[in-house]
């Protein structure tokens, strides 16, 4: 429905707007997305706003850049974030070149996220909705991108945008949003996802203090490195956490919050990236690394590669999640986003 | 608007306007329903059994062969899942055999029946990599358990045309009683003469949408009689093969459909042969540009090239800009175009047929119209090329 406000809106605005369904998932999907009858509903919508719908296929890059990876780093005992994977290496770079070679001045979509023009400079800030600000799935940008990009809806509620529906005469007014990873089966899960795809191994869960021997696991890839729920639920009522998972040595450590909590956060080095210039040595910033956690203050800093140091320690962060930084001076604004390579 | 460039014939070619006249008597008013006795009822039996000798008549087989259908998909469903259900009757086993190439109609039944069956099988024929059907991988399908053959007389993404003399003379000859054969003559039908062409084959598909007729029109023709089971056989209508009212318009406009394709077929041919031709000839120019199969027999109105390093879905993005409605020949239900099983079959790299482009032609298209192809042709790929 986002999107199709965002179409509407700028249709009324007089903009030359034609919509674009990303094909992506080729497999079974029970999500909505992707599926045959999600394209016709986009279509229909597009025809009732009176605009030119076309459907482009990416499920090939998708696979590549997006399904594979994600499996692949289930193996290393990782847990990526699929729809940030998806928005930088599809919609913010794939769909950005081809609609700059079919001649579009911007790609709008319907993200809960805003851009600001400040000081010459294009800035991505958290969406007007708090409940649903999506600019941690938005967080790789750069200005360059910012400056293609026009986001219609996020200075919205969610409730202005239902009735900007309504008054479109939109007929998806009422879907509920899409929550899950797209090409997962929420009646089946991640586990099933996997297990037609990768044998999955067996572990032992240890503890991490005193290396004593709590259980077993038979799938060490769905243990994710902060995950409490699930974690030997029957053993004696204590809470405990995961706090690393090693795939080959079949082994995941687990303890109490105070054991495990972390205060520094290892960032792949490659994948930083600064929506400006880079941010200094020492730069503070507030992190959020999930796509509604809170942020918290941290520091930026180098000592031969990039790391953040917490200002107050918290639950262990996966490797493979994606840490968005924003302005410690205005917490709406985004500054960068890198991945976690271990806490 | 932009001036609009049809070149998309082979997904569906424009009504014709005499099909439109002909419809019209049966689609206001009073329409009886052909399988009751008074004089309405009558009325719309004879037409639909003048319509049944024409269709008959434009392939060449007796109108009691002609099993009206709605529409070409149905047809081809109806040949190999009725003659293969009607094989199960009094066999243990029973074998689809199908060329890698035929149209989802086609391979979708016979999937369909061995999804559904245990005792059902589909086994494919290669075809080379001109997309012709390997007559040796054909006969090593073949055995004793074959319940049909179904070739397409020719291809609906790239025209090209197979030899379906070597089909039936194999399917007859291999296996001991012959097998029936069955071919989809949907694309090939606006173009060859099927009497001769489909000649030697038992059961041929037709619909009329691809002849200017209307959709939701078609026909299953039985040139031989094979044992074929109802898939609908509530009502007991076309003989007690396909139940349902048959509908009297439908069947008046695929007639008047097949009695002016057949009656222009001659002049037709000459005139698109030509445009064919220079279409080839000026897109073999274009940078990264190949001719599909180019040395092989195909339908004079296709052509078919595939673009290295374009996206279909982008070329046909800006064809659309400037008013040409053309294909990829290959979509998913979605409308997205996707990766063509024929192309696969036969050995297109995969990234030539990501750029893979149908330009289908019919009786009305002027030499102006293809002259304006190849000039927004050219530019639309300079442009995506240059920028690439």
């Amino acid at each position: 429905m986002d999107s199709s406000v965002a179409a509407g809106l700028l249709v009324e605005q007089g903009h030359e707007v034609v919509g674009a369904t990303l094909k992506l998932w080729g497999g079974v999907s029970d999500s909505g997305c992707c599926s045959v009858a999600d394209v016709d509903d986009a279509r229909r919508v597009a025809q009732l706003l009176g605009i030119d719908h076309h459907v482009f296929n990416y499920t090939d890059e998708f696979n590549r850049h997006v399904v594979e990876p994600f499996i692949d780093a289930h193996v290393r005992g990782q847990s990526p974030n699929p729809c940030i994977e998806c928005n930088r290496h599809i919609k913010f770079d794939l769909l950005f070149e081809r609609a700059e070679r079919l001649g579009f001045d911007a790609v709008a979509t319907g993200h809960h996220a805003r851009v600001v023009e400040h000081d010459g400079r294009r800035e991505l800030l958290r969406g007007a909705d708090a409940q649903k600000d999506q600019s941690y799935v938005l967080g790789y940008l750069d200005d360059a991108h910012l400056r293609k990009l026009v986001l219609p809806i996020g200075d919205m509620e969610k409730s202005e945008v239902r009735e900007h529906a309504a008054r479109f005469g939109l007929p998806t007014w009422d879907k509920p949003d899409s929550q899950d990873v797209c090409f997962i089966e929420a009646s089946k899960g991640r586990e099933v996802f996997l297990r037609r795809r990768i044998a999955l191994t067996p572990a032992t869960i240890v503890d991490r203090r005193t290396g004593e021997v709590l259980g077993q696991t038979d799938a060490a890839e769905l243990m994710t490195v902060g995950q409490r729920r699930g974690v030997l639920p029957d053993r004696d009522g204590e809470k405990r956490f995961v706090s690393s998972v090693d795939v080959s040595a079949g082994r995941v450590e687990v303890g109490r919050l105070e054991d495990v909590v972390v205060s520094r956060l290892r960032l792949i080095q490659t994948s930083l990236s600064f929506t400006h210039d880079a941010l200094a040595n020492g730069a503070r910033v507030l992190v959020q690394w999930s796509a509604h956690g809170t942020a918290q203050i941290a520091t930026l800093r180098y000592d031969g590669e990039w790391y953040l140091d917490l200002a107050k320690p918290a639950r262990p962060v996966a490797p493979g999640q994606s840490v968005v930084m924003y302005r410690a001076d205005e917490p709406s604004i985004v500054e960068g986003a890198a991945i976690v390579s271990r806490a | 608007m932009t001036a609009q460039y049809y070149f998309d014939h082979a997904a569906s070619a424009p009504r014709r306007d005499e099909v439109a006249d002909a419809m019209q008597r049966w689609q206001h008013g009073v329409v009886g329903n052909p399988s009751g006795s008074h004089r309405a009822a009558r009325d719309a039996r004879r037409a639909v059994e003048e319509s049944r000798d024409e269709v008959a008549a434009f392939v060449g087989a007796k109108p009691g062969g002609v099993i009206f259908t709605a529409g070409g998909t149905e047809s081809c469903h109806l040949a190999i899942a009725g003659v293969t259900e009607a094989h199960r009757r009094d066999h243990e086993r029973s074998v689809i055999v199908v060329s890698s190439i035929e149209h989802s109609a086609v391979l979708d039944a016979a999937q369909f029946m061995a999804r559904e069956h245990d005792d059902v099988e589909v086994r494919y024929a290669e075809v080379d990599n001109d997309g012709v059907i390997d007559l040796e991988s054909l006969r090593e399908q073949l055995d004793e358990d074959v319940a049909i053959v179904s070739v397409m007389t020719a291809n609906n993404e790239t025209g090209v045309c197979q030899p379906l003399d070597g089909v039936n003379s194999l399917s007859k000859g291999h296996v001991p009683g012959g097998v029936p054969t069955h071919t989809d003559a949907i694309a090939a039908a606006p173009w060859l003469y099927l009497p001769v062409v489909t000649g030697s084959m038992d059961l041929i598909s037709l619909c009329a949408h691809k002849l200017g007729g209307p959709v939701n029109a078609g026909a299953l023709i039985m040139r031989r009689e094979v044992a074929i089971e109802a898939m609908v056989p509530g009502g007991g209508q076309e003989r007690g093969r396909r139940g349902g009212t048959v509908d009297v318009a439908a069947c008046v406009g695929f007639a008047t459909a097949v009695r002016l394709t057949a009656k222009e077929l001659t002049d037709v041919n000459d005139r698109v042969i030509d445009f064919q031709h220079k279409l080839c000839a000026a897109l073999s120019f274009l940078p990264g540009c190949a001719i599909t199969a180019p040395g092989v027999a195909k339908v004079p109105g296709t052509v078919h090239v595939t673009f290295n390093g374009i996206a279909s879905d982008e070329l046909l993005f800006l064809l659309d800009q400037e008013g040409v409605c053309a294909s990829a020949a290959s979509s998913c239900s979605s409308g997205a175009a996707v990766a063509s099983h024929v192309l696969a079959a036969m050995h297109v790299e995969p990234s030539r047929a990501a750029g893979s482009l149908r330009l289908s032609m019919g009786p009305e298209t002027t030499e102006v119209e293809v002259d304006a192809l190849i000039g927004i042709l050219s530019s639309v790929v300079y442009r995506l090329t240059n920028e690439n």
